[in-house]
């Protein structure tokens, strides 16, 4: 187990590093030793909890990663409820559609198919290594059989503040933890004309998408690679949590997503112009050109 | 009875030479700024010709001046442009607005270039520039007097609205080569007693001073609308695009204040220009204004008011009017020209706008004409003396119909009446000059132009031998004392001097 949260913290070190820009005075031969090595260390730690029974690791990775949209016996999320799923799945599926789903739905994998199909989001691309994907089916194995754990859906959700929600989203408030606000990313009904951030998708109906259980356990850990990154180590607090829900739930209800404002503004345009054109028609005795009119029909 | 006075305009078109220096005087006082460059506030057209803008009499197009509707068996003159509800729906964009290519793109020469041009195989040239775009112009297709450039054209003299009711014969007789004809019409602002800019403006910014009559824009509540310039038959508003707001013709205000006649009239080479008080009874504009076209002129003169009448004078008191202003009135050579003789016929009676500027015709293109042999016949240099009285009115180069549609708004019985004086006071004249003519010829002259040895006399005077002080009676404008039927004197006089444009303002 500590190996496994090693390798962790020493890649996402090694990657933050690299992507500052500020190399460390670090030999680059050292670099990859290190991290063949902890890898190894992984793989071996992997096979061995599959094999020996520790499912710790998986739990941890399990915990980071997929608690945003899965439960085990706490019923569906944006995920199905994962109670069982060895044994409905081949194990190796498993292994293969945890590690990497996009391969597995190129092949055309039928049940990759059928999954996409019946829930709303699909199952995101969460950049584990083969080894840790044991870990986590290995875990899910041990926890088939047991009873329902606590999930954040068994949990009572908390009440949220709609106003506090919408200026936690539009940055006017910060978050506790210190992350960026919503808005530089996303949009969302109700925060104004000009709309949010075009990199993330728009929010407006993400309640709808996602159900309220879901949206918090997407918000507890966000499971998508972007999100992950952007989140790890400024968790929201259970309240924010609450407040984004509540103000999600209402933009739902009272925004217009973003393009549809792109599409009342297309039909203003059109407006304009139909109305200029009607001018034209109105007006098409007004004076103009007397001089030159008559110039040209005198030399006519 | 509302007795008010007017300085009131004579131009008497025998004398005008065409030499435009009214023009250029009026254009060096006021209009030499930017966005004014298309401006003439004083023009001078050559008749027949389109004018100044294109087509300007012509108000099928631009909708000024007022027209007589039927209300309820009574007639009412309205604005031909539109009413309050139509003012409103236009108010973002009025339709009957003349472009600047129906004035003239305004334009100056490279001049530069005659010296600073390099060494070539060619003389250097000046180019036109335009003064609104500073881009080179290839062709200059329009200026502010085309009609001169073009005297007697098939396009802008064949397309005179005067010529409304000339036959086709009549038509190509004057537009003949041999026969070409022309004369000079110089134009400013009419100051006119029922104004269409004023009626027009939807910011109330036109108004027509008290004392003297004169029509005035102020510039600081000009909104720019420009309903003025279609509201205006005469054309004689303009939008400066600079400012945007609109200017005309202020009358030379700040020199009639100071006794000395408006620009143009004191630069008047043929001292064609004459300026006097009338009075008139504001009651009946409107009914002056309502007649049938025929009977425009006659009205227009009967509200012209008798500066000697007591009873007037007694009203004009009642009203207002200075003495000074009574005294200048009985002096005016334009109450004699208007009224007393009635030589001077308004512009365009039929846009309904009594206008104050008035015209004596000009006689010369009506007595010389081309016989069928080609030879010139002068009347009066023939045997019959009296031969254009008797009949060659009727034979003139310009026919009176053209004139009638100029001077009477269509009537031409006035006009052959002015033309008839006229041409007896020239018979009385050159009696008395030249001695040539026998006297049972005059008496019969002046008997046909129903006016008397004296005032022929005095006619001839005035025409011809006026003086400076004769032409231009300004009278004692007293603004201090307009301004005080208005604004208290104690807060006019706390207000120093010119004002501030910008207050001074302790900042420390």
């Amino acid at each position: 187990m500590a190996d496994g949260r090693l390798v962790g913290d020493k890649m996402s070190h090694a990657s933050e590093s690299a992507a500052a820009g500020k190399p460390r005075p670090l030999a680059r031969g050292s670099i990859r030793a290190v991290i063949l090595a902890l890898l190894f260390s992984a793989a071996a730690s992997g096979v061995l909890a599959v094999q020996g029974g520790d499912t710790s690791v998986g739990q941890q990775l399990f915990q980071k990663n997929c608690i945003g949209c899965h439960t085990i016996g706490g019923g569906t999320l944006v995920g199905p409820d994962l109670q069982g799923v060895t044994e409905r799945r081949d194990q190796q599926w498993l292994v293969s559609w945890i590690e990497n789903p996009d391969q597995v739905r190129a092949s055309g994998d039928p049940i990759a198919q059928q999954l996409d199909q019946q829930f709303p989001v699909k199952m995101p691309n969460l950049g584990l290594t083969r080894a840790q994907a044991e870990q986590i089916v290995a875990y899910l194995a041990a926890q088939s059989g047991a009873a329902p754990a606590a999930s954040p859906a068994a949990a009572a959700l908390l009440a949220g503040d709609v106003v506090h929600g919408k200026d936690l989203f539009t940055g006017n408030a910060r978050f506790s933890a210190g992350g960026p606000a919503c808005i530089a990313c996303h949009s969302a009904g109700g925060v104004g004309a000009l709309g949010g951030g075009q990199l993330g998708p728009d929010l407006t109906l993400s309640i709808n998408k996602f159900g309220e259980a879901g949206l918090d356990g997407f918000l507890t850990n966000p499971p998508t690679q972007t999100m992950s990154a952007v989140w790890t180590g400024h968790a929201l607090t259970p309240q924010e949590r609450a407040d984004l829900r509540a103000f999600l739930a209402q933009a739902a209800v009272s925004g217009r997503p973003t393009n549809t404002v792109v599409q009342l503004a297309l039909l203003a345009i059109a407006g304009t112009a139909l109305l200029l054109g009607l001018a034209q028609v109105i007006w098409r005795n007004r004076l103009r050109a007397v001089r030159r009119t008559m110039v040209t029909a005198a030399r006519r | 009875m509302d007795i008010r006075a007017q300085v009131s305009m004579v131009f008497h078109l025998d004398k005008c030479i065409g030499c435009h220096t009214c023009s250029l005087a009026c254009k060096n006082i006021w209009t030499d700024r930017k966005g004014a460059e298309y401006m003439w506030w004083n023009n001078v057209e050559t008749k027949p010709g389109t004018g100044y803008p294109t087509l300007w009499e012509d108000q099928e197009k631009y909708k000024g001046g007022w027209e007589v509707v039927n209300e309820g068996g009574k007639p009412r003159a309205r604005l031909k442009l539109q009413g309050r509800f139509g003012a409103l729906a236009n108010i973002f964009y009025n339709p009957y607005l003349p472009s600047v290519d129906d004035y003239y793109e305004p334009w100056t020469y490279d001049y530069a270039n005659l010296l600073d041009a390099p060494e070539g195989d060619d003389q250097p040239t000046a180019r036109a520039v335009s003064q609104i775009t500073g881009k080179y112009i290839d062709t200059i297709e329009a200026g502010p007097n085309w009609d001169d450039d073009l005297g007697g054209s098939t396009i802008y003299a064949a397309n005179d609205p005067n010529l409304a009711g000339l036959n086709e014969a009549e038509r190509a007789e004057l537009a003949e080569l041999q026969r070409v004809v022309f004369f000079y019409l110089p134009r400013i602002c009419n100051h006119c007693l029922n104004a269409g800019c004023v009626a027009a403006c939807p910011a109330g910014a036109i108004y027509k001073r008290g004392e003297d009559g004169i029509v005035l824009i102020s510039q600081e509540k000009c909104r720019g609308w420009r309903m003025c310039i279609s509201g205006c038959p005469y054309k004689k508003t303009y939008y400066n695009w600079h400012t945007g707001k609109s200017e005309k013709c202020i009358l030379c205000f700040p020199r009639l204040e100071s006794g000395q006649p408006p620009a143009c009239f004191h630069s008047c080479v043929g001292r064609i220009r004459y300026l006097g008080v009338l009075l008139y009874d504001a009651d009946r504009i409107e009914e002056a204004i309502s007649v049938p076209n025929q009977e425009l002129v006659e009205a227009q003169r009967s509200i012209i008011q008798d500066p000697f009448d007591p009873k007037i004078i007694q009203a004009a008191r009642d009203g207002g009017v200075s003495d000074a202003m009574l005294d200048a009135a009985q002096k005016s050579p334009v109450y004699k020209f208007v009224k007393l003789w009635k030589l001077a016929l308004p512009l365009h009676a039929e846009f309904r706008t009594l206008p104050m500027l008035f015209y004596v015709p000009p006689m010369l293109p009506v007595l010389a004409r081309v016989t069928g042999d080609g030879n010139y016949e002068v009347a009066g240099a023939a045997d019959h003396s009296l031969a254009p009285l008797l009949s060659s009115l009727d034979r003139a180069r310009v026919p009176l119909r053209y004139m009638a549609n100029l001077f009477a708004a269509g009537n031409e019985e006035v006009v052959r009446e002015v033309y008839r004086k006229l041409f007896a006071v020239r018979l009385h004249s050159r009696s008395q000059q030249v001695g040539d003519v026998p006297a049972d010829e005059v008496q019969r002259a002046l008997e046909i132009g129903k006016t008397t040895p004296e005032e022929a006399g005095a006619i001839f005077r005035l025409t011809a031998r006026p003086t400076y002080q004769e032409r231009f009676l300004v009278p004692p404008l007293h603004r201090e004392e307009a301004i005080e039927q208005t604004i208290s004197p104690y807060k006019e006089r706390s207000e120093t001097g010119f004002g501030f444009l910008e207050t001074p303002e302790r900042r420390w």
